[in-house]
This record gives C-alpha cells, structure tokens and sequence, in this order.
C-alpha cells in the first residue's frame, strides 16, 4: 500500500465509521473521531467504561493523519495547514493558541515517544519524524502522526474492519430501463461469496487469497467471483418488486462443496517448498541424533544418559516445530449475495 | 475424504492435502454467517467488508523469500549488507543464525529485521530478547522506534508475558525466572553479546540451551574463531552437531586451542551458521579521521600549581609505598591539574578534611590550595574558546571531570557561547532533551559521560577532547558518539596537550605511538582485552609515572607499553 492507498483506505474507513472531517487532502487529513473509532483506535477502556457509566458527553480526540513520510513537500504543506486548525477544533476560547511545551514537561513527553509541540520548535511536522506529535491545546489536542503501510495506527484500523466486516447479506440492485419490465431481472438467487487466504507454511510462509462465490440455487461455482462483486451495486435493502428464488443448496453444503473444490486445487498445486522443507527437517534430526547418540554412548551415569535423551527430545521437538510443511485455509470474511437470474 | 454435501466437523478438520502436509481449516466466519441467518441479522456494512478484503490482499505475503517487512518501515533504510545478511538468514539459515559483524556494522539492524520479517509473516508471535541489563533499553527502543515491534524491557514479573520481551539474561537465568521461561516456548530467541555463552559450564550457557526456541540469533562482535572451544560451543547452543561430534570436531578442525587447521573446510562448515561483514568490505563509506594534537603552554602559575602537586604526588606515593593502590589513586591529582583548577581543587580539599588539624599532611595540602588560589586563568579553556570561534559547525567538549564540567560551563556562558552539559548522572529523558537542546539550538555540548546507553551525534562532526581519560574504551566511546553509522561528515578530532605534564607522554602515546585515534572501532577492544588481563592500561600507567627515575626513564617506559600495544594490533590483523 503505497500513500494514496492508505489515504483513501482510511478516508473510507472513518466515513463509514461517521467520522467528522475537518481537513483534508491527498497527503493528509484532520479528523474528530466518532465515539464508534474513538473506542477502537484510542485504547481508553477507562474513559469509555466512565462515559458509559455516568453517561457523559463524550469528547472524543482528533488525529491529523499525514500520509506522505515527514519532510516530503507534500507533508510539509499539510502540516503547515494543522496548527492554524489549532483554534478551530478547540472548544475552549481562552488563549486558543498551542501552548509552548516547558523544558521541564519535554523530556517527560520525549521519553513516551511524544515529541515537541510543534507551536515551540520550528520545525513543526518534521518533529513529529520520532512518533506522535502532541499539540496541546485548552480543552482537546490534535495527535500528529504519520500513518503508513505497517504503522500501529494503520494495523489497529485493519483490525477493526476485520472484525466488522465479516459478514453481509445484499441485494443487487434492480436493473432499470427496458430491462425492468423482463420478469426474469426480478427473479433473484442467492449466492455464498466467501474470501480465502490460504497460508504454506514451514521455516517460511507464503499467501494465496482466493474470492470465490457459489450459487445456492445451482451449485454453479464462480472463481471470479470477487470481481463480479465490484462491478454491481449492492445494497443491503430488499426492493419490493423483487422475488428471491427458493435455493437448492443450504449455506453449509455450499461452503462444503466450496472447502471441497478448493481442496481439490490445492492436491493439484506445487508441493516442492515442502519437500525441501521436509529434507531440511529430516537433515537437521540425523545431525543432531548423531551428536546426541555420541554423548549418550560415553555417558558416566544413567542420569546423565536420562538427561542426554531428553536434550535429544527437545530439540527433535523444535525441529519439528520449525520445519514442519503444513497448510491453513481461513474464511477471513463471507456473506450471502442476491443476483438477478440463474446461473 | 468426507462427503461433498456436509462439512468435515472438528475431529476431521486436519487432513492431508500431500503426503507431507497438512491441512487445517479455520471456518470461524462462515459458523458466524450461519448464525447470524438463523438470526436474521445483524449484517455488517458492505464497504467494511470490501476494506477487510482489501486489508487482506495488502497484508498478504506472495513470496517465500522476499523480505516482506521492508514495506512497512518506510523510515528505516538498511544498508545492502544489513538486508543482504537478514535474507541469508531467512532463506540460507532458516532462522538459526550466529550474527558476527565486526562493531558497527549494525548487527542490531538486522537482528531486527529478521525478527520483524517474521512476525510480519506471522512465524514469530512470542520473542525473547537477552542482552547485558545496561543494553536493555536500548534495545526496546530500537525495537519500538526503528521497526515498530511493541517490546517491553523485563522489569516486574508479570512482564513476562508480554508478546516480545526484552530482558537482562543475569535476571532470566535467576529464579523465580528461570523455572518460568524454561516452561514455555518461544517462537524467537535473540542473545546479544554472545560470546560470554563460550564457556559450557557457565549458567548462562546451560540456560541458553535449556530454553525452548523455533528461531534463535546469537549476537556477538568478538570475533570467535579466535577460540576453537567458544566456536564450537557456541554453535552447540545454535545447532548442536553442525561441526560434528565433539571428538571430530577436534580431529577435523583443530590444530591448537587458539589455532584451527583445515581452514576452507571450516570457513565453509562456518558459513552455514555464522555471518560476519567486516568494514572493509560492507557498503559503507568511512568518513575520514582528522586528529590534532593542539600543544599548549601552562601559564606560569598554572605550571607552579602543577610542579607542586607533582612534588606532593611522588614524596606521598613514596610514603605510602609504590604499586600501592593508595598510591597510584594519587596519579589522578596530577591528572586533574592538567585538566582544570576546579577538578584538583575537590581532590584537594577532600585530602584536606580528613587529614588531622594541624598535621604536616594540611599544611602541605593547604601550600598547594595557596598555589591554586594564584591560577587566575584557565589556558586550556581560553583555547578551547579560540578552537571553537574558529570552527564551523557544532563541538562536542569531553573532559573526564563534573568541575572541569561546570567551569566550562560558566566560562563559555560569560564568552556569550551557547553550551549544554550532558552528565552520566542524567536520566534518560533529560539525556535525550539535552541532545535535542544540543542540536537544535546549542553549538557546543560539554559532556563527562561518552559510554552507557548510546547517544547519537552524528549532526555533528567536531570533537576536543579537554582532557584524556585512561581507559582507552572510554577513547573509544567518546569517537564512537560522533563517529558512527550516518555520519556523512570527516570527524575530527582535537587532543589538547598541555607540554611537560604527563598528558603530554599520554597524548604521545595514544597518537604517535600506537595511533588509536585513527583505529577502528572495534578493533581496540580485541586489543585492550588481550593487554587488560593482567593489568588495566590505566594502572600500568600510574605504576610507570610512579616509578619511573626521570624523564628518559619514563619515555622509555611509555615506549615499551606502546610496543607492546602495537605488536598486539599486528598480530590481530593478521589473524582478523
């Protein structure tokens, strides 16, 4: 994921989460979180527990997310743009502008992976370069960071959509036109659309993902399933005029025959990254058998030769757990999709 | 196989696909999906769904091999033989790596980026990280900052249970620590400095050992091959049997315990488990080193005021008999003296509150603080202050003493020069505000302290060394600050000298005999650590500048330590 790809990646995420939009631009954007995000990225239970106990209004935090590494001119000209904000998100009138950081607060900031307000050092975002940049304002700050493919940040939204986004059930929307009146456009069959990953793993790991889809009315099974998904427009509303055709097959046996066609291309696929893998287990095991029968053999005692077997063992045990070839499939999110006709 | 209409269940859930592999599947989202429509709802939102997907598709890792972390550090750039040596380990070494390189090469870089390839890759969950206690927080900083790994230093023992763990291997190898990390397993296992795990019979040997590890990396600078015995047990730790049994591993490669034969054969067996880059050959371009001797002359109440601190130094010394320890502590007085009037002057006055009223031991003390009374100038700093007018650019000024510290301090404050100090003493937080102070808005940083937890000042590329500690490590340290991975400047490097004082005999033996200013970093600790285990350099000095009958005698002393140094550095080139 390059900028741009994170920009609208988490452009996307805070709209759907009901975020508010200050600022934005290619390369940045100021954002008052929605309680919802708030929960998920701040990590305050605390507050949260307290907001939800008193039922207090919640004042939730504001991020300035910049998408371009610090001291590129594109994050330059964004961050010249968050301290003029300063006043504009605060709620409280008094003395708006950010406060300058004492000598004596600094370290203590510096040390938590804070940094210097970027009101007192001129040097403004490119400060923030060691972590998140505190701006401190009366009444509320905005947190500077700068979000990237593998920042914390990022990976804590990843999370969030992973959890939220497991499963859906929609409806294509209904052809317009000449084609509305055909009885067999508002004749509807449900499909199970599943995303695979599937992970090869020993010493190493690789990833395969696979979008497939099944019809339940046919059992007709799409590979590209995931494209098709992108070019309709789903909704999660059933139009009246629709009528859903009864499914031959329930969920199960359509993800049972899914699990099954998916196997069926895994038997076929390249297996010599575990056969390696397997040579190198079996190598590393007569090594250190040889090593270990040696000393076991010109052991003093029987504990010693009791202690030998099991230093043996273990490190038969940690062979095995490094090399092993072995294979996951994970259902990393699924959902029943509603398609005009038969397939 | 099961039937084509129905899902395997639990019991069935691991088949093969191979006959080497297995196969697990983990359904969990579908077993949801069921739910939820005997439930009607609820149904997440569409794009949420598309942007788990799209997560997915940018998390993947599509190659066995690659170095798939490196795109999610886009502030770290490792230099080619940084991320050469982290794939050899990856792909060549499978994870089970002796990383050798020679000091300052970036042995921590790439520990960390085999560590972040796998947990990016999800091979490694659980890390154990064991270092000496003074480098623990180093690490997790480096680990936090430069690769986004959230490890915590070992400080209480709930600790342990964090994901990635960064502890001193003295307390892990303790109870109640011991029994609890010997229980469970770790998918990765870091030990940096190494080579104190050479000695089988040690503690920290057999627990290294004992601990249940996937992946492991040992860490360490000294170069092993020096000791056939540390070599072998060493890899024991790593991969017992890659050198064979012990009786052939003897018969094949050794010829003397410091002294291996068949050395292609064993370069070669080495090379399966241990990687060593060496400056010469890394990518790296050496700023150059520019040191300068800058001779100065005492002022003749200065030079009063050390003559008669030399004259108290030898007829005490001579009391309480030469090789003492009470009497080589003495040597430090003259030290001082070359240093500033407010360094002796503590000594001084110490000396002075313990020794009785009235006895010959005050009245002598008491003459000499007459004399230091009479120094109205300090030459050196006056010096200094005309160096730095003259340079461009930011000085760090290194001298051995708090005093000297605070006079310097207050001389360059009255001389309009901008100054922070930077002390041992400080705490991490103040360190780091100091060194941001220094860059920011500073040009000089008078620090006593150059070792413990690295500070980085590679803005700036000027040293003067005020003084001149004994202890050739401390040298080092001080270079070591300034000369470092991302200086892109020459350094150098001022020796201030004052003439006919024993810093003149100290200067000429660091520079002009055995040139250490200009030798690797690195290279002297090899060397110190052979020459140290008799003595420490520092009370071979004191002993020559105590016993030696006059100035020939002494040069000629000085000489003979500095042969020796030499011939130890020649001989370590040659082996290196």
């Amino acid at each position: 994921m390059n900028g741009g790809e994170v920009a609208r990646f988490v452009v996307s995420f805070l709209e759907q989460t009901g975020c508010h939009i200050i600022e934005r631009s290619p390369s940045h954007v100021v954002v008052k979180l929605s309680p919802e995000a708030d929960r998920a990225l701040t990590n305050r239970p605390f507050y949260w527990s307290f907001v939800d106990r008193t039922g207090a209004e919640p004042e939730t935090m504001t991020f300035a997310w910049h998408f371009e590494p610090p001291g590129t001119p594109a994050s330059a000209a964004s961050a010249a743009a968050s301290p003029a904000l300063a006043a504009q998100v605060s709620s409280a009138p008094a003395g708006a502008g950010p406060a300058v950081a004492s000598p004596a607060a600094a370290p203590a900031l510096a040390s938590q992976g804070y940094f210097f307000a970027p009101g007192a050092a001129e040097a403004g975002f490119a400060a923030a370069t060691a972590g998140t940049a505190a701006l401190p304002l009366p009444g509320g700050r905005i947190l500077t960071e700068y979000l990237h493919f593998g920042s914390a940040r990022l990976h804590q939204i990843f999370d969030y959509v992973r959890q939220r986004g497991r499963n859906v059930l929609l409806f294509a929307e209904p052809p317009r036109g000449a084609r509305a009146a055909d009885p067999f456009s508002r004749a509807y069959t449900a499909w199970l659309g599943v995303n695979f990953k599937v992970a090869c793993e020993c010493d190493m790991k690789r990833e395969d993902l696979y979008s497939w889809g099944i019809s339940l009315a046919t059992g007709v099974i799409d590979e590209n399933f995931g494209e098709r998904l992108k070019a309709c427009r789903l909704s999660a509303r059933l139009s009246p005029e629709i009528r859903i055709l009864r499914s031959t097959l329930t969920p199960r046996k359509g993800m049972a025959r899914l699990e099954a066609h998916l196997e069926r291309k895994l038997r076929r696929g390249d297996f010599s990254w575990a056969v390696e893998a397997e040579e190198r287990r079996r190598e590393e095991r007569e090594r250190v058998a040889h090593y270990y029968r040696q000393l076991i053999e010109r052991a003093d005692s029987e504990e010693q030769r009791r202690t030998l077997e099991e230093r043996l063992k273990a490190r038969e045990t940690e062979i095995d757990w490094q090399y092993r070839p072995r294979m996951t499939v994970t259902v990393i999110n699924c959902g029943i999709f509603h398609f005009p006709g038969i397939d | 196989m099961h039937t084509l209409e129905s899902l395997p269940s639990a019991a069935e859930a691991a088949r093969r696909v191979h006959p080497l592999v297995e196969l697990r599947v983990d359904r969990s989202a579908f077993e949801e999906l069921e739910r939820r429509l005997e439930h009607n709802g609820p149904w997440d939102n569409w794009t949420l769904y598309q942007l788990a997907w799209e997560a997915e598709q940018a998390m993947r890792v599509g190659d066995f091999h690659e170095l798939w972390s490196l795109r999610m550090l886009p502030r770290l750039t490792p230099l080619p033989h940084q991320t050469e040596t982290a794939k050899r380990v990856l792909r060549d070494m499978h994870g089970r790596a002796i990383l050798a390189d020679e000091v300052g090469l970036g042995k921590t870089i790439e520990a960390g980026l085999v560590l972040k390839e796998y947990i990016v890759r999800g091979l490694v969950r659980t890390a154990l990280i064991l270092v000496p206690s003074s480098l623990v927080l180093q690490w997790v900083r480096e680990l936090n900052d430069k690769f986004g790994i959230p490890a915590v230093a070992q400080k209480k023992p709930h600790h342990w249970d964090n994901a990635v763990v960064v502890a001193s291997i003295d307390t892990a190898k303790r109870e109640p620590h011991r029994s609890r990390l010997l229980e469970r397993e770790y998918d990765m296992l870091i030990i940096d400095e190494a080579h104190k795990l050479k000695n089988k019979r040690t503690g920290n040997y057999k627990f290294a050992c004992a601990l249940r590890k996937k992946y492991c990396l040992l860490l360490t600078a000294t170069p092993v091959q020096n000791d056939m015995g540390e070599l072998y047990n060493l890899i024991t730790v790593l991969k017992p049997g890659q050198l064979g049994g012990e009786p052939e591993f003897s018969a094949t490669f050794v010829a003397d315990r410091r002294v291996p034969k068949n050395r292609e054969l064993l370069q070669e067996a080495l090379g399966r488990v241990m990687i060593r880059n060496r400056r010469e050959n890394s990518d790296i371009r050496h700023p150059r080193r520019f040191v300068t001797t800058v001779p100065l002359v005492l002022s003749p109440d200065e030079q009063a005021l050390y003559d008669g601190v030399t004259e108290y130094v030898r007829s005490s010394a001579r009391e309480k008999g030469l090789g003492t320890a009470a009497a080589l502590q003495l040597v430090t007085l003259q030290r001082e003296v070359c240093s500033s009037r407010d360094a002796v002057f503590l000594t001084l006055f110490n000396i002075f509150k313990k020794a009785e009223e009235g006895s010959l031991l005050r009245e002598r003390v008491g003459r000499l603080v007459d004399l230091l009374k009479g120094v109205k100038a300090n030459t050196k700093a006056e010096k200094t202050l005309e160096l730095i007018q003259s340079m461009d650019g930011k000085v760090v000024v290194f001298t051995e003493y708090r005093a000297t510290q605070d006079y310097l301090m207050r001389f360059f404050a009255e001389h309009g020069l901008a100054a922070v100090p930077y002390r041992g003493g400080m705490n991490r937080g103040k360190k780091d505000w100091m060194t941001e102070l220094f860059r920011r808005r500073a040009r000089v940083l008078v620090a006593t302290e150059a070792g413990g937890e690295g500070i980085n000042l590679q803005f700036c590329n000027r040293i003067i060394n005020f003084d001149l500690p004994w202890n050739p490590m401390r040298i080092e340290q001080r270079i070591g600050r300034v000369y470092r991975l991302g200086q892109t400047e020459d350094v150098y490097i001022y020796n201030l000298c004052t003439l006919g004082t024993i810093e003149e005999h100290i200067v000429r033996l660091l520079h002009e005999k055995i040139n250490m200013f200009e030798m690797v970093i690195g290279e002297l600790e090899e060397i110190i650590h052979v020459l140290e285990r008799e003595e420490t350099l520092e009370r071979r000095l004191a002993r020559l500048f105590l016993e030696a009958e006059g100035e020939s005698d002494l040069r000629k002393g000085i000489d003979r330590l500095g042969d020796v140094i030499a011939g130890l550095s020649r001989r370590r080139r040659r082996e290196g």
